[in-house]
């Protein structure tokens, strides 16, 4: 008896130790995962958000963002949009929030590609968000790119990917 | 005396109601067919709900059915089979987001559209699932070996507003169980 509860414990000391290592010193694919996580997150609202809020979620996800981030957005039935640095994505994102009264974005069925010099990434995604007052769920695919600066993994890219060519 | 069994209350009948008169024999039968339920509908039939209207009227919104990922493991999709697509061509991506479309072009053809009529090789074909149409015109767009043509069965709105094309056999993540309004 006294054998396995020294054996459950080492085993339950062995698990802590492999979180630790992986809250302490996350691998550059979670790192990214986080910051999408973190990202679908900050863009959504609702309108019972007061302002104050909408500009500190803008400003986070600002810090998200590579300056020099180049965004190309084409969505069914509407025109493609082109941004060229951060200011103007916040821009947009800032005007998004007050033309739409709430929405709900979900990231899944994710995939996360390193560079063979670990120092770049690029991370495809299937976007789910909920519109306030649309019956219509909107699904994309997205693609993301990531550089590593200063330690920091940063989105350097975004595009809408096309599921059927 | 005459033995007598002891009387059956009714805690005795509701234990027997909750799980059986062998509570082990209940206990494994109830494992087992949770190990059945994980292994079927993770590894053969994936349930699904339909969102939007691009297969209508053969599936409608919010109807439920189940892609049948073991319909292609001998044999190939063939041309009329409904089919779930993965969005990314990376297959290491989990698989919680699909779409469902009709295979209309196989491998080594041309596809276009002229007039709202499918056109194979430049042919118009006959498509009797194919209840709301409009005027689609496409140029050709030829199939590689492992390319296959997909589109919906809702062809009333413009052809931009519709997600149809050509993706690779890969993505191809089973074929629909139920057949819906054909």
């Amino acid at each position: 008896m006294k054998l396995i509860v020294r054996l459950i414990l080492l085993a339950a000391l062995g698990a802590l130790a492999l979180c630790s290592w992986d809250f302490f010193f996350p691998t550059p694919k979670k790192v990214i995962e986080k910051h999408l996580v973190k990202l679908a997150r900050l863009a959504s609202f609702s309108s019972t958000d007061g302002n104050f809020k909408r500009l500190a979620d803008t400003e986070r996800i600002g810090s998200l963002l590579a300056p020099n981030i180049h965004v190309v957005l084409d969505v069914p039935g509407g025109r493609s949009q082109t941004f060229d640095n951060r200011a103007e994505v916040l821009q947009a994102v800032m005007a998004a929030r007050s033309s739409v009264k709430d929405l709900q974005a979900q990231f899944t069925d994710l995939a996360i590609n390193l560079s063979p010099d670990t120092q770049s990434a690029v991370a495809l995604l299937t976007v789910k968000a909920k519109i306030g007052g649309e019956p219509d769920l909107l699904v994309e695919l997205l693609k993301f790119s990531f550089k590593n600066t200063n330690d920091d993994w940063l989105i350097t890219g975004l595009e809408t990917v096309k599921p059927l060519r | 005396m005459p033995d007598e069994s002891p009387s059956r209350g009714f805690w005795y009948w509701l234990r027997v109601a909750a799980v059986g008169r062998r509570p082990k024999r209940t206990l494994l039968r109830l494992a087992v067919l949770m190990v059945a339920a994980v292994v079927v509908f993770k590894f053969a039939l994936l349930p699904i709900r339909v969102v939007g209207l691009s297969m209508e009227p053969t599936f409608h919104d919010h109807a439920i059915n189940f892609i049948n990922r073991l319909a292609y493991v001998r044999g190939q999709p063939r041309r009329g089979d409904v089919v779930g697509i993965r969005f990314s061509t990376n297959l290491d991506a989990a698989i919680h987001v699909m779409l469902l479309k009709r295979v209309v072009g196989l491998p080594g053809e041309t596809i276009s559209f002229a007039g709202g009529y499918l056109c194979i090789n430049g042919d118009p074909q006959d498509e009797p699932y194919l209840k709301l149409r409009s005027d689609w015109n496409e140029p050709g767009k030829s199939l590689g070996p492992n390319e296959y043509y997909f589109v919906g069965d809702n062809r009333s709105m413009p052809p931009g507003q519709h997600e149809h094309g050509v993706a690779f056999r890969s993505q191809i993540v089973g074929r629909v169980l139920f057949k819906g309004n054909q």
